[in-house]
């Protein structure tokens, strides 16, 4: 028969973390409920163990988290990169797989460049889009697929078409200035810069790519279908997008 | 309606008997408190009233407190302060995965100037559990930097073992106790913490006022320098009304803990209570119980994409949270690194939304928030159609 926890086994803070004024309520509630214990933040895990038949929820040895990294981050490898070797090959995703080239957005934009068209075309009129609109969407369907809502601002419109071409700049404009909501749209192409490749692009062939700001960081494809060489690096248009 | 303000954890709001001895304190002492007439003495007399305020907040003796300018300053002060002290280009550091940016970024830098800096790992909670850092230090390091409650969400790490462990293996233990300072108890008499961070505006205090614990013997090389200030840690002419602020912040924090904690962790639990049952797949982030008093991260299976369409749809409604962004040019807007560190791959670890509680939150705003997000999160257009269970969103 376990001995009844009493004040002096607790830390005798009367701290209130565990949701009770003092150690003596503590006691008091353990009475009726065991499980309580573990509500003590200073009590470790061992102590809550060894207090075991006490305890409705006895303590268990932790796991590192799945994908949590052990690799050391030195100067050439940042902490934020650590689950990379200290050796990694670059050109591989989230997801370890390979790509053939960086995609970086124009300096002068603020952000990665797309051309869209909203599943609805007509809410390009509908909503008066015009150039320097803040827009939010999701890039719904075969292209390209991602899960995340995007936010960024129009650089042209076309009325006729319905087609966007915005710069993805995050959520910050959104709060200052308000939005439009295209709701869906289909991602129709990427313009940027290629400065890190391992390939040497052409144009009509098809690559995997890593676009810089993917917060996914997930892998894209696409078909070059403009290319210029430039001091700045290769400048590049994709269509015919998919992730992975 | 009035705006309900549940993003306590990126700052607090001024407690109102805080703003009046700022307010008091400022028009008050005119004088430097490096100056040797009446002005300036009053003023330093203010200021080390306020610094033993302070140190009673952690048990420390007075002048074991160094202030600085944020909880950020501290955080480099500890790191490289301390580093340059031990040898600039042979130290080994081991540090967590889940650190504020105060202090994975300042390790980065320290990488970059020949430091070792060895990260660890995270259970699946938030958690750096101590025999991480025992295999760790397996391989002697000087220096062991790991925070005392994470921000994002809000588990309260074991600083006691940890530090503990570090001091056995003879390493300085720093911790960045900003979010946990004046919310939980802390003694830096019986945990063996050599470095601790603070800062006043997470404990109702100013912004721009932080201090660094410096346990008595340690050595530290100023970052800061100039008129010799602070014992010559840091110079610069004291912020007065800002240490004054700080003081009687601290001070109201340690008087009213218990209660504002024990009050915050029912408020804590009746809203993840009231939103796990209201929202079907609505899943809690980080430790149930051990975490911070009024901390609150959730996600919610198939909408962690539309997580900026919930932070605007909320700040419509009146209600200030903290969330993860839209897909963004700003690096800032990269999954988090401590969802990612806790296993989360990074779509999830885009999706959270953080709801935090503070002094002057009230059962009543829990309430009209738990009626306000249900319809919020029900009107976002789900990455899918398939109910999600929320057991298996790692």
């Amino acid at each position: 028969m376990p001995q009844p926890i009493s004040v002096a086994d607790l830390p005798g803070l009367n701290c209130g973390v565990c949701g009770l004024r003092t150690c003596a309520d503590m006691v008091d509630r353990l009475a009726s409920q065991p499980g309580y214990l573990e509500r003590c933040i200073h009590l470790s895990n061992h102590r809550i163990g060894a207090a075991g038949s006490h305890s409705d929820r006895p303590a268990a040895p932790k796991q590192a988290a799945a994908t949590a990294p052990q690799v050391a981050c030195t100067a050439s490898v940042p902490c934020a990169t650590r689950s990379a070797p200290a050796t990694a090959v670059p050109f591989r995703d989230s997801l370890d797989r390979e790509f053939d080239f960086y995609l970086e957005h124009f300096p002068e934009d603020p952000g990665p460049r797309e051309i869209l068209i909203p599943h609805n075309p007509m809410l390009t009129r509908e909503l008066a889009i015009q150039r320097g609109d803040i827009l939010l969407g999701r890039p719904l369907g075969m292209s390209c697929g991602c899960p995340i809502t995007h936010c960024g601002v129009a650089m042209e419109v076309d009325l006729r078409t319905g087609v966007i071409v915005w710069c993805v700049t995050g959520p910050l404009q959104t709060r200052e200035r308000g939005f439009k909501d295209l709701g869906y749209y289909i991602a129709e192409g990427y313009e940027g810069l290629i400065t890190k490749s391992r390939v040497e692009p052409k144009i009509g062939m098809r690559y995997f790519f890593q676009p810089r700001m993917c917060m996914l960081q997930w892998r894209h494809s696409g078909l070059v279908n403009y290319l210029n060489r430039t001091a700045a690096g290769w400048q590049v248009r994709l269509e015919g997008l998919w992730i992975g | 309606m009035p705006r309900l303000y549940f993003d306590q954890a990126a700052t607090t709001p001024l407690d109102p008997r805080v703003a009046a001895a700022i307010r008091t304190a400022a028009q008050e002492f005119v004088g430097n408190p490096s100056s040797l007439h009446t002005d300036g003495r009053a003023a330093r007399s203010a200021v080390e009233h306020a610094r033993a305020q302070v140190a009673a907040l952690i048990n420390a003796a007075p002048e074991e407190i160094v202030f600085t300018a944020s909880g950020t300053e501290a955080d480099n002060f500890a790191l490289f302060g301390a580093v340059a002290e031990l040898a600039p280009s042979g130290v080994r550091l081991v540090t967590s995965a889940i650190e504020h940016p105060a202090v994975h970024e300042t390790c980065r830098h320290l990488g970059r100037q020949g430091a070792t800096v060895d990260s660890l790992p995270v259970d699946s909670e938030g958690v750096v559990q101590p025999e991480f850092l025992a295999d760790a230090l397996a391989t002697p390091a000087q220096l062991v930097s790991a925070m005392e409650a994470n921000n994002i969400v809000g588990a309260i790490e074991p600083i006691q073992e940890l530090s503990t462990i570090a001091r056995e293996r003879s390493a300085l233990f720093h911790t960045d106790a900003v979010q946990a300072a004046g919310h939980i108890p802390i003694d830096v008499r019986t945990t063996p913490i050599d470095l601790l961070s603070l800062s006043a505006h997470k404990l109702n205090g100013p912004k721009g006022i932080g201090a660094l614990y410096v346990r008595s013997g340690v050595a530290m090389h100023p970052v800061v320098h100039g008129g010799g200030q602070e014992r010559g840690l840091r110079s610069a002419t004291e912020n007065v009304a800002g240490i004054v602020g700080f003081g009687m912040a601290a001070e109201i924090a340690k008087a009213e803990m218990a209660h504002d904690a024990a009050r915050l962790v029912t408020l804590r639990d009746h809203l993840i209570d009231g939103v796990l049952a209201r929202i079907p797949g609505a899943y809690l982030l980080g430790p149930r119980y051990r975490r911070l008093p009024g901390h609150v991260c959730l996600a919610f299976a198939g909408h962690e994409g539309e997580a900026i369409k919930l932070l605007l749809a909320l700040d419509e409604a009146g209600v200030a949270v903290s969330t993860g962004s839209a897909c963004s040019a700003s690096h800032r807007s990269q999954p988090s690194h401590v969802l990612r560190a806790m296993g989360f791959d990074p779509f999830r670890a885009r999706g959270a939304l953080r709801a935090t509680l503070g002094r002057f939150n009230t059962a009543a705003e829990v309430d009209q928030f738990l009626q306000l997000l249900p319809p919020l999160v029900s009107s976002l257009g789900s990455i899918t159609t398939l109910r999600t269970s929320p057991s298996n969103e790692r």
